[in-house]
């Protein structure tokens, strides 16, 4: 006897349910992976299809088959009737929440424009002064290994210059790299500019407001603490125009 | 007895503009195409046509008629969800709607903690009620499937009283193999013998009416 024919002799106990549970469970187990007792039962489960029949109908209590259609039928009556009102639950919820996730999306969305206009200003200053630039002067600059320069773009409409180090490490210790402008009544302090061997520097600068044109420009390592408006330290570039 | 359902008309239909018989095979058939377009008078005439039909074989299995209401519900709630996906498109809607009734019936009465008690007061009254001779009344001929109860019944007869006794038993009180073979005081494998002749035999027998069913 194999294993297969305890399958086959228990079929019939199987559609009757005659069989104990755990047997139940195991002819259950085995039915998806057994194609033929797989349609040995379908076709039993047919051929006795009418088998029930002989049992003798019982008429219902009254109103019992009015309790069934309405049982079963509330259901949908009931999610038909309440549809509408989840529904509209639904769409207040989702309402409030796409508010209040694009008042969010609508604030970070705006600061992000606030930050590319302001950026695009920037940039449209920058490329105004390169485009009505007259005069570009350019200055290398050599700093231990390092190799850089320092670029002035003058625009005379604006009358600004549109300044550029680039190639040179971060200024030593305690020091700063300073820029200075170069005027008929002396040397005018300006801006300090940072940068390291990747990060060149850029500053837009307008003309200092002291009398008479601007002459020329210079590029010197100050001590971080000293505000003197005369440059004392080692001087990196000298431009006169 | 009187087997018609509810006096009532179902959505305010009359009796007379009623469909005919809903438990032929063509009813049945049609009765199908509406459930699964989801016509709800569909539902009220399937539940008037089989309702006694389902209360008779789950109240024989389980000796409660509220119980037996429930899983007549429950398998009316199958049958309105499940209707689409029903496997086999030629399987008659009255023998899935039994076999799910019986299977479910089936399953409470082994859930049941009382089961025991009640099986024997099953076989006590015959789950069947008398098996040769079945009730008899002025509407029952015209009531919906009692030529196939007739048919099955004429099917029984023909079986030996051993065996007549087993399959009332297994199939119509839900007792197991081992149940049984305690009830009647016989082997297991006898049992089992008589179990499988008697089905071999009403396969042959339940031939004729295969009609009805597929």
């Amino acid at each position: 006897m194999t294993p297969h024919d305890w399958y086959v002799e228990n079929r019939v106990a199987f559609v009757a349910r005659a069989l104990e549970a755990s047997e139940e469970r195991l002819f259950s187990d085995h039915l998806p992976r057994c194609e033929e007792c797989r349609r040995e039962v379908a076709r039993l489960e047919r051929d006795l299809g009418a088998l029930p029949m002989a049992a003798t109908p019982v008429a219902p209590r009254p109103g019992l088959t009015h309790h069934l259609a309405d049982a079963i039928l509330y259901r949908r009556v009931w999610w038909r009737r309440a549809g509408p009102a989840f529904a509209a639950a639904a769409a207040v919820i989702l309402a409030v929440g796409f508010g209040m996730r694009e008042r969010q999306q609508r604030s970070t969305l705006t600061s992000a424009l606030t930050d590319r206009e302001r950026e695009l200003s920037a940039l449209r200053d920058t490329l105004s002064i390169w485009r009505e630039s007259q005069r570009v002067v350019q200055r290398d600059i050599a700093m231990g290994n390092h190799r850089g320069g320092l670029l002035i773009f003058d625009d005379p409409t604006t009358h600004r210059w549109n300044v550029v180090m680039h190639g040179l490490p971060a200024a030593p210790a305690d020091s700063v790299y300073q820029f200075w402008f170069i005027t008929r009544s002396g040397m005018v302090r300006s801006v300090e500019l940072r940068c390291d061997a990747n990060k060149p520097a850029f500053a837009t600068l307008d003309m200092p407001k002291t009398p008479g044109p601007v002459m020329g420009a210079a590029l010197t390592v100050e001590p971080a603490v000293n505000h003197s408006p005369e440059p004392h330290g080692l001087e990196l570039a000298h431009v006169q125009f | 007895m009187s087997p018609p359902p509810d006096a009532k008309p179902p959505l305010g239909e009359t009796a007379a503009s009623r469909r005919p018989a809903p438990l032929t095979l063509a009813g049945q058939s049609s009765l199908r195409d509406r459930l699964i377009a989801r016509d709800e008078r569909a539902l009220v005439e399937l539940i008037d046509a089989a309702t006694p039909w389902l209360l008779g074989l789950v109240q024989g299995i389980l000796q409660d008629q509220d119980e037996a209401e429930e899983v007549v519900l429950e398998t009316f709630r199958i049958a309105w969800d499940r209707i689409a996906t029903v496997g086999d498109e030629h399987e008659a809607l009255m023998p899935w709607l039994l076999r799910i009734a019986r299977n479910r019936a089936i399953d409470r009465l082994r859930r049941r903690a009382r089961w025991r008690r009640k099986t024997e007061r099953a076989e006590s009254l015959g789950a069947l009620g008398p098996a040769t001779a079945p009730f008899s009344g002025p509407d029952e001929s015209a009531h919906p499937g009692w030529h196939v109860h007739e048919s099955v019944h004429a099917a029984l007869r023909t079986l030996p009283e051993e065996q007549q006794k087993v399959v009332r038993l297994a199939y119509f009180g839900g007792l197991t193999h081992s149940e049984i073979a305690q009830r009647l005081g016989i082997p297991m494998g006898t049992v089992k013998t008589r179990l499988r002749l008697a089905f071999d035999k009403l396969r042959l027998a339940l031939a004729p009416i295969q009609d009805w069913v597929r």
